[in-house]
């Protein structure tokens, strides 16, 4: 049988590549396709009003208090509050039924009976869901805006644009977690339990870690380190944080990486406010994974570990 | 080369044996009818065929090119009609159709393809509103894009009703006519029947006949039943009945007068002289040809081909 040579020109035909690689133009087809698809869930837009109205709310409570000497940095920083908290929930919602809702009606065989590989579907899901993400940041965003016409002492518009950058990162973190999770499981039922189990994770248990932690060194179980602050009042006085490894546990979560980062856009906006931990309790320097810009790195990990891992498992067995 | 060589393949799921070394060939040019009962193992062995499972052991190569390595290579020269699955209620068939046609670099108008399927009304109408038979045609129309070299179509009547399903089989003629060879899927033999060079039947997971229709027929012990009126019967006449070479079974039914009911592959006369040796005597006969159907049934239940 010559399927050596039969599949040689085959090969040269479809742009020679392998049945399980990745290909631009497949990803692009199914991106377009997906944007198409979730851009009119309704789910998806009632969970963007809830966010628009967050973000009016926002931009008119500034408005109105018109706080004194309110930066961009400052005003970016109420942004991500908001921002942390609500867009895992429309990106765990967006994604939960990416690949295991098309399992389950079947549907995912029209889009594999095409040529595309099973990577280029998990690919493009991810891009595709993540572009109705952003737009839906980028409208929240231009909402957020109208508060910085009353407020905001110069305004710095790179800043606030980078910092939607950073808010997408953010947001494509959280869908590589979502449509990773919908891939290696079976059903609807079992992908919503997982988005619920990230929910809870991320929500309730990460910020009960450090209390917890806090109470362990508190009891003696764990050392502290102890440093020479300065107190509210101004004066010196002996204090104790967390060890470096308890402090990093914290930076994991996905939000307060994209919350640390925010710093990274003083140079952007030309203030200087400092890094998230306090230089003082740190008289040996601070180690690398506890700086901001490490920041970014957790979140590039949790941008391509997940889909790396579902791109690995979704290649094999069956669908 | 033929359009699809299936060789050994056995795939299990955990300890369900859904193929057992099934074996075949789909030769380039044909229109082969792929029969079996639901939970024969006709879904798994088109997605091995596709790549969408992977076989346990065996080797599947489709239009010359492995099946799992060659995957991509070999659906961009496929057209696919997948069983039982959902389209994109939230697109419209215009939409269903450009990503077909992106997908496959092809050169195709959305309309005109729409016309062939006769649904060409409904273009910008979103799927989520279709009937089943709708989005059949919607899924047909996907299927063509590009004039694929092979067509895999499972279950292709699902939700169609006479006429649709009639439409459907023109279309199957006119791409064969083209030159595509066609692997159609049922459980229905009558729809096969019409269209199919030849047809393959698969039962548990095993191809228990590969031959034309006519073939088949033939090839049923039992293609013609005799029933015989007679006045009286009994055991000896039955079993004098029973040992003629060309007689399969013979049963009476019982009433009054009785009626012996004999499956007969040959000479019919030898039936009724046989009875008429032992002094019974014949008032009536009938024969009736075995249907496709129960040919079908023959092969693929335990039960034996009484025709009707």
């Amino acid at each position: 049988m010559s399927s050596e040579t039969g599949t040689g020109t085959e090969a040269a035909a479809t742009g020679g590549s392998a049945s399980s690689s990745l290909t631009l133009e497949s990803v692009r087809a199914i991106t377009k396709k997906d944007f198409q698809d979730s851009i009119r869930s309704w789910l998806f837009w009632g969970l963007s009003v809830f966010f628009f109205t967050l973000m009016a709310v926002l931009a008119g409570f500034i408005a109105w208090a018109e706080p004194e000497e309110l930066t961009t940095l400052g005003f970016i920083s109420l942004i991500s509050q908001v921002c942390k908290l609500v867009i895992p929930l429309i990106a765990l919602v967006l994604g939960w039924k990416s690949i295991a809702g098309e399992r389950e009606t079947g549907s995912i065989k029209v889009l594999l009976s095409l040529p595309h590989s099973r990577k280029d579907v998990l690919v493009g899901k991810l891009l595709g869901r993540t572009a109705v993400l952003s737009l839906s940041l980028g409208i929240g965003f231009v909402i957020g805006m109208l508060a910085v016409a009353f407020a905001v002492a110069e305004f710095s518009f790179p800043a606030y644009v980078a910092f939607l950058a950073m808010t997408i990162l953010y947001g494509l973190a959280y869908m590589s977690i979502a449509v990773s999770l919908s891939s290696v499981t079976r059903s609807t039922t079992m992908a919503g339990a997982a988005m619920f189990g990230v929910f809870v994770l991320f929500y309730i248990v990460w910020n009960s870690i450090q209390s917890a932690l806090g109470l362990l060194m508190r009891r003696g179980y764990i050392d502290g380190v102890s440093y020479t602050g300065t107190t509210l009042t101004g004066q010196q006085q002996e204090m104790t944080r967390l060890p470096d490894w308890a402090l990093f546990i914290d930076m994991i979560d996905p939000g307060n990486a994209y919350q640390n980062t925010i710093t990274l856009f003083s140079g952007l906006s030309g203030e200087n406010i400092g890094t998230t931990f306090n230089e003082a309790a740190f008289p040996n320097g601070l180690p690398f994974y506890l700086q901001d810009w490490f920041s970014l790195v957790i979140l590039l990990f949790w941008i391509v570990v997940p889909i790396a891992v579902a791109l690995y498992l979704f290649d094999r067995g069956d669908i | 080369m033929p359009a699809i060589t299936v060789d050994n393949l056995t795939k299990s799921f955990g300890q369900t044996l859904a193929l057992d070394d099934l074996s075949f060939q789909v030769e380039e040019g044909e229109v082969f009818g792929f029969l079996g009962p639901n939970g024969a193992g006709k879904s798994t062995t088109i997605n091995i065929v596709l790549d969408f499972a992977r076989p346990t052991t065996g080797d599947v190569s489709v239009l010359g090119m492995d099946a799992q390595r060659h995957s991509r290579a070999i659906r961009h020269r496929t057209g696919v009609l997948p069983e039982g699955v959902d389209l994109y209620d939230r697109l419209t068939a215009r939409q269903h159709l450009e990503f077909a046609i992106e997908s496959k670099n092809a050169d195709t108008d959305p309309e005109r393809l729409l016309e062939r399927v006769g649904l060409v009304d409904a273009i910008d109408k979103k799927a989520g509103g279709y009937s089943k038979g709708m989005a059949q045609r919607l899924m047909l129309a996907m299927a063509l894009v590009g004039d694929p070299d092979l067509l895999i179509l499972d279950e292709p009547s699902t939700g169609l009703d006479p006429n649709g399903a009639r439409e459907m089989r023109q279309i199957v003629r006119e791409e064969n006519e083209r030159g595509a060879t066609v692997f159609f899927s049922s459980h229905i033999m009558e729809q096969v029947e019409a269209v199919c060079d030849r047809v393959g039947i698969l039962r548990d997971g095993e191809m228990v006949a590969v031959d034309s229709v006519e073939g088949l027929r033939d090839s049923v012990e039992g293609g013609t039943t005799l029933r015989v009126t007679v006045d009286r019967i009994d055991d000896d006449a039955l079993q004098a009945v029973r040992s003629l070479p060309d007689v399969g079974d013979a049963t009476v039914e019982d009433r009054t007068p009785p009626t012996i009911v004999v499956t007969v592959d040959g000479s019919k006369t030898a039936v009724l002289s046989t009875l008429e040796d032992r002094g019974i005597e014949v008032r009536d006969f009938s024969t009736t040809e075995a249907s496709l159907d129960d040919v079908f049934q023959s092969y693929t239940t335990d039960a034996e081909v009484h025709a009707r």
